[in-house]
């Protein structure tokens, strides 16, 4: 592996570990909320990251609990989905890149990644339709704003995977050679 | 697979070491060792003149096809 490799995957895995980390503190901020948002109702307006939801939890306690499982859901996956990049970086050896491990790997990302999408694709929809309720959820844009890239990503990821397993079969049967 | 591999049987026959083949052919240990049991599963060409070379046989005495039934039913 040349020195310039070596420094990129080193950079890679510094900026996945930054992301991991920030995801993980917005997923714990959302979690608290949502547990003292249960006991709690006049939190609400003091939500994560300046939210203010209180309009549509004294509307319906269904619309708000529904949509807040919904953001919790979207960044619980999105920092599971960096601790998975993360274990691959960390033990990823480019030397022998074929192995059953990260192909595992890239596989279970490219799952995380259709789930994102496909629940953040669903949460913006159930959004617009509440929008036209009288909801106001223009706030709630930035956490489903990027469904399609998710949806797009995990279809690319999904057939380097399918090429990884393969490239895994070749692997073995040469190292099986004589 | 219905290829059994008898390298075994022919090192047995010249009274050879699985070392010493392994130093005859230019093969590692943990190759021959691969091909002696079964596992490989392919041979190259050139491996299989080495071994032929060494053993001074016919890589019909080395490979033999036997069907899958009849495999299992000899294992028994």
């Amino acid at each position: 592996m040349s020195k310039r490799n070596k420094l990129v995957f080193k950079g890679l895995h510094i900026v996945a570990w930054v992301i991991f980390v920030g995801l993980c503190v917005e997923a714990g901020g959302l979690i608290v909320n949502f547990i003292f948002s249960l006991y709690k109702p006049e939190f609400v307006q003091h939500l994560y990251q300046k939210l203010d939801l209180s309009q549509m939890y004294n509307i319906s306690k269904w619309a708000f609990f529904g949509m807040y499982s919904f953001i919790l859901l979207i960044s619980i996956l999105k920092a599971y989905l960096f601790y998975v990049v993360i274990m691959l970086t960390s033990k990823l050896n480019l030397a022998r890149p074929f192995s059953n491990y990260v192909a595992d790997q890239i596989t279970r990302i490219s799952y995380c990644t259709l789930s994102i999408g496909l629940i953040s694709y669903i949460a913006r929809q159930t959004a617009n339709y509440l929008q036209q309720s009288g909801f106001a959820v223009d706030t709630l844009n930035q956490f489903w704003g990027d469904s399609q890239a998710f949806i797009l990503m995990a279809a690319v990821v999904y057939v380097i995977a399918n090429i990884f397993s393969r490239g895994v079969e070749i692997q073995n049967e040469n190292d099986l050679t004589v | 697979m219905g290829i059994i591999v008898n390298l075994d049987v022919m090192m047995a026959k010249r009274k050879i070491s699985l070392n010493e083949l392994s130093v005859r052919v230019d093969l590692t240990l943990s190759n021959l060792s691969i091909l002696k049991t079964g596992k490989a599963k392919a041979i190259r060409f050139s491996t299989l003149n080495a071994i032929c070379v060494a053993l001074d046989c016919q890589p019909g005495d080395i490979l033999e096809y036997a069907n899958d039934n009849d495999a299992r039913t000899t294992n028994r």
